[in-house]
């Protein structure tokens, strides 16, 4: 039988006695510090202000660096390119938006055409490049 | 005017002749009321696949860039003349990106499928599919709620 934690804690202080509890409920000095304080004065009311724990912005990798793709760029493009095929990996993949991976796409394509990127591989000279990302590691599930 | 880049790979041979073709390049940009904002030389390297091109196979070329300003009726011609040139061993014309002006949209995208901006149109359209908006169902006018006829 499985045992709820926070049960099996309880019974534990019960019978070893005091021990650290994680903290469930407002312990009872916070509670008197309130009760006292409380009510009279107007300086005490809750202000407005920003949510404090408001994440940042998720924003991907070529827009927060603020990287305009270029088929000229060819480093940068093989980065996005699978070392096996030559293609270019999703976007649960890459962790691009929308915008950037249509645009890192149509360079890719430019690129290969101009007859300055290889199609079914990916340059030897580059294969040794930082990981920007872990193909075996994607940030959704394959859609196949 | 637009500008483009036409990016060509020029066979490998000396510096005076890679110049004269670079001259007759531009000269037929020229010649169609074009006008040369930069020449980039990119360098000398093996071509990522082997190209055969006016007989002969190649696997090393000099690559270069040229960005121009021309009248989009007549890069069909710059192209051509380019293409029939002997020593150009590859050349494509394309349009310069403008800057994009676009907002990140990664954090709507990692979120679960319900809350997804494009899902959730898909969902209502979908929706509306099922409507038929538009079209009418045929009526029987029998004053029963059921079909009377076998079917
Ligand atoms: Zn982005």
């Amino acid at each position: 039988m499985m045992q709820n934690p926070i049960y099996f804690l309880l019974k534990q202080s019960r019978s070893t006695g005091p021990m650290l509890l994680p903290r469930l409920v407002h312990s009872s000095v916070t509670l008197q510090r309130n009760a006292e304080s409380g009510g009279a004065e107007t300086s005490d009311m809750p202000i407005e202000i920003e949510n404090p724990f408001k994440k940042e912005k998720v924003v991907c990798i070529l827009c927060k660096m603020k990287i305009e793709p270029d088929y000229k760029n060819v480093r940068l493009l093989s980065q996005f390119v699978s070392p096996f095929t030559g293609l270019m990996y999703g976007r649960h993949i890459t962790g691009l938006c929308k915008t950037q991976q249509e645009r890192v796409a149509s360079e890719i394509t430019k690129s290969q055409n101009a007859g300055m990127m290889p199609y079914y591989n990916k340059e030897p000279e580059f294969l040794e490049d930082p990981k920007l990302f872990n193909p075996d590691r994607p940030v959704r599930n394959h859609e196949y | 005017m637009l500008t483009y880049e036409l990016s060509m790979l020029l066979r490998t041979m000396p510096k005076e002749e890679l110049a004269v073709v670079l001259k007759r390049a531009s000269t037929s940009i020229f010649n169609q009321g074009g006008i040369i904002r930069n020449i980039d030389n990119l360098g000398a390297r093996k071509m990522p696949y082997k190209t055969s091109n006016h007989g002969v196979v190649h696997k090393q070329a000099h690559y270069f860039v040229i960005s121009f300003t021309a009248p989009p009726s007549k890069l069909v011609t710059i192209e051509s003349e380019c293409h029939r040139d002997v020593d150009i061993i590859r050349n494509r014309i394309f349009k310069v990106n403008e800057n994009a002006n676009f907002e990140c949209t990664l954090e709507e995208e990692l979120k679960p499928p319900p809350y997804r901006p494009e899902v959730i149109k898909m969902i209502e359209d979908a929706r509306k599919k099922g409507k038929k908006v538009g079209k009418s169902t045929f009526k029987f006018n029998t004053g029963l709620d059921y079909y009377p006829f076998q079917r």
